[in-house]
């Protein structure tokens, strides 16, 4: 019998000291290696190159534009650290970065939650489940400006189907026109905008998860929550920690274009999160070099949050890891 | 016989005679190639044969809405007969209205890279002549131009009689009612409110489980500002003292500016979020309001899209101790100073707007009067428009004759001044602020920012 063997693996298996000899066509070890390295270099280049290009030097760029006053018509006058003071005692910037925190508390577990029993239920074994799963999943696929408009129908006061349904057991709001529920109303709309694509993850984690733990746990007389607990939860760990991660930045950076569309910041600047008041210090006001400032310490921020998520969860490594 | 793998040396052979090296070499030409054509381009298209770039949202676009596809038109056939009489050519470029003024416009001029004609707002007026990218385009008009506009429609458009945006239209505000649902409640034309107290009371008689008394604007921004104006007018407020030094904005008129639309939703004649999302003409034909405070813009939609419905307009009540007012709104033309070509730019705004000649006024006409449903800029464009019928339906006539008369220029307010405005309207309004406290602190941040300022006069 013969065994079909690669010139990676050849090249694993040979020590420095018995490689092939010098001048073959594979070379010695250590320069295969480094050419292996090169190769890798090399297919990691043009995502470096676009992230540099697309990400690494607007970034620089915002942070250097932090330290002016932009007109937006060419003029730039160096401040110092003047957008910043003026960033702290800016009451709308705390106010609407204190709206965020709270944005991220509930909209973040909300769509972890409801991701996750979405996965489990379309994992199962159920007639038509293929059905439920597209259909749980097309809100991701529909523009958000789309979303926006579609919800924005639903909620409209008196008239509108959620507040028909509502009024219909006695429960007259304006879902988006009343600073109490206004937030509440565009948390729900992300969740349902965003829970098909968290579940397409978590779904995805659930099924690399071996069948013979389950078998094994149901010939132990496990029942669901046990199997739940005791196999899914922890071998979920390093998708749990993406959704995570991935949820609360883009809770904290994200969600323009719906607020844009639904509320447009109000009533009362009750939905003005910290990146639609940056948007339109930016974009309505003129202020690029404050909203700059703002920028930079929502990354900071940002960074300090994903720590935390990491320092938490380990990153999302097994314990035995 | 053993299989024997293929010894081929990956980081030298890939196939056919092409290694890693040239592969290399090929991949670095080609991210150089798709790197330099943009720059390439983009230092092309700034030559000065190419065409002035008209930003704009109208046009060119196919619309399924008539009144949209005629708007589309007349943008059309005005560059198609400026581009036939001129050497220097105009191509007009879409740019959907959100968009436009709310990210495209100040990002391209941030970028150093703004259109060479635009069309620009009273709010945004101020913002943009003080950053010096509005070409004066007095040079390009005669004396007898400049007088046939009114003086109200030039004067926020003005910076130390230089005229900086030709306006294209005249948009007042009044309140727009559905006759049906007058008659349901037992209403005729005698009940036709003239103060705020009536108002309110006739709101409340139209008032349903699934219609709205009366509508005024709930989303926060420019337009909504502009919309609350003229009450603040109606109440004698002036926003700030003679020699803008001050805010005046927290007294009386302010209180009861504010009081009065915070009234409108507590009593529930009016809603938290608009009807039918905005759309004024499916919510009064579709039963959803029975008054709604908007512009004259409505009129060609109610005739196109709803022609049998009927429907009537009234000027905006007033308080009492008060005086009838209502905010003219609009939007202009501009040239960029800034641009390769600002003179053919501003050439091309006069050519359009500006001149004593036939084609300039009647292009007014038709744009008011046939694409749009708006009072002429122009006294000439007005009689012409007037006499070519363009008035002549009762709600086109009482906005000529009785709404417009007493109305006031947008004021061009900065970002400031109508950010401290927005902030106590929506307090007010939706979150049970106030008044008195509300007027206060935007007084505040209005002062705050008036010790600094040094431009233009703000109204």
């Amino acid at each position: 019998m013969t065994t079909a063997t690669s010139p990676t693996d050849a090249a694993d298996r040979s020590s420095p000291t018995a490689g092939p000899p010098a001048g073959t066509a594979g070379g010695t070890t250590s320069e295969r290696r480094r050419r292996e390295r090169r190769a890798g270099w090399l297919f990691v280049l043009p995502d470096a190159i676009g992230l540099l290009i697309f990400l690494g030097i607007p970034m620089v760029l915002t942070f250097v534009l932090s330290f002016f006053r932009v007109n937006g018509f060419g003029a730039y006058d160096f401040v110092g650290f003047a957008n910043f003071q003026r960033m702290f005692s800016d009451p709308q910037f705390t106010s609407s970065l204190l709206r965020s925190l709270v944005y991220i508390v509930i909209l973040v577990p909300l769509l972890f939650v409801v991701s996750l029993a979405l996965a489990i239920l379309v994992t199962k074994k159920i007639p038509m489940i293929g059905v439920f799963r597209s259909a749980f999943f097309v809100p991701y696929v529909v523009s958000l400006v789309v979303v926006g408009l579609v919800w924005q129908f639903m909620l409209t006061d008196k008239v509108g189907v959620v507040s028909r349904l509502f009024s219909g057991i006695g429960v007259e709001a304006s879902w988006l026109g009343d600073p109490k529920y206004a937030l509440a109303s565009v948390i729900v709309v992300t969740v349902w905008y965003q829970m098909g694509y968290y579940m397409i993850i978590f779904m995805a984690g659930i099924q690399d998860i071996p069948k013979e733990y389950y078998e094994a746990a149901t010939i132990d007389g496990a029942g669901g929550w046990a199997s739940f607990k005791s196999i899914t939860w922890p071998l979920l760990r390093p998708t749990s920690f993406f959704v995570l991660l991935t949820t609360t930045i883009a809770a904290l950076t994200g969600g323009l274009d719906l607020i844009y569309v639904l509320t447009k910041g109000g009533p009362a600047n009750s939905t003005t999160l910290v990146i639609f008041y940056i948007f339109q210090q930016a974009f309505q006001y003129g202020e690029f070099g404050y909203a700059a400032a703002m920028s930079t310490f929502l990354v900071l921020v940002m960074l300090a949050i994903s720590m935390v998520i990491f320092a938490v969860t380990r990153g999302g490594r097994f314990d035995n890891d | 016989m053993p299989e024997t793998p293929q010894h081929v040396n990956p980081s030298t052979d890939l196939s056919g005679g092409l290694n890693r090296r040239r592969l290399f070499k090929m991949g670095g030409a080609i991210a150089a190639g798709s790197i330099a054509t943009p720059l390439i381009s983009s230092c092309s298209s700034a030559s000065a044969s190419e065409p002035l770039r008209f930003w704009n949202f109208y046009s060119p676009v196919t619309q399924e809405k008539e009144d949209l596809q005629r708007q589309s038109d007349w943008f059309a056939k005005l560059v198609s007969d400026w581009n036939s009489s001129h050497e220097r050519q105009v191509v007009l470029e879409y740019i959907p209205g959100q968009a436009y003024s709310g990210s495209k416009l100040p990002t391209a001029f941030a970028a150093g890279n703004g259109p060479d004609i635009f069309l620009i707002s009273p709010g945004d007026f101020l913002r943009y002549q003080t950053g010096g990218v509005l070409a004066d385009l007095t040079p390009y008009m005669t004396q007898e131009a400049i007088d046939d506009f009114f003086p109200d429609a030039l004067a926020t458009r003005t910076v130390d009689g230089k005229v900086y945006a030709l306006p294209m239209e005249i948009e007042p505000l009044t309140i727009f009612y559905s006759r049906p649902a007058w008659e349901r409640a037992g209403l005729s034309e005698g009940d036709i409110p003239t103060s705020w107290d009536q108002l309110l009371n006739v709101a409340d008689k139209l008032t349903s489980a699934s219609s709205s008394g009366l509508v005024l604007e709930t989303v926060p921004g420019y337009y909504q500002n502009f919309t609350y104006y003229p009450w603040f007018w109606a109440a004698n407020g002036k926003m700030f003292n003679e020699d803008q030094t001050a805010a005046t904005f927290a007294g009386a008129a302010g209180e009861q500016s504010l009081r009065f639309w915070a009234d409108t939703v507590r009593t529930g004649v009016a809603p938290r979020t608009l009807p039918a999302a905005g759309d004024l003409v499916g919510a009064l034909s579709g039963g959803q309001a029975a008054m709604w405070h908007s512009g004259i813009w409505n009129v060609v939609a109610f005739q196109l899209n709803a022609p049998d419905f009927d429907y009537g307009v009234f000027k905006t009540p007033w308080p009492s101790g008060g005086e009838y007012t209502t905010a003219l709104g609009g939007w202009a033309f501009v040239a960029n100073a800034k641009s390769r070509d600002a003179q053919a730019a501003a050439e091309f705004c006069v050519y359009a707007l500006g001149s004593m000649e036939d084609h300039s006024i009647n292009r007014m006409v038709d744009w008011c009067t046939y694409a749009k449903s708006d009072i002429a800029p122009r006294k000439s464009a007005l009689q012409r428009g007037t006499a070519k019928g363009g008035y002549d339906t009762p709600v086109m006539k009482t906005f000529k004759d009785d709404i417009f008369p007493g109305g006031r220029g947008e004021p061009r307010y900065p970002p400031v001044v109508y950010k401290a405005i927005s902030d106590a309207v929506q307090a007010c309004q939706l979150a049970g602020a106030d008044p008195a406290q509300a007027a206060e602190t935007a007084n505040k941040a209005i002062d705050a920012y008036l010790k600094t300022y040094d431009g233009p006069r703000m109204e």
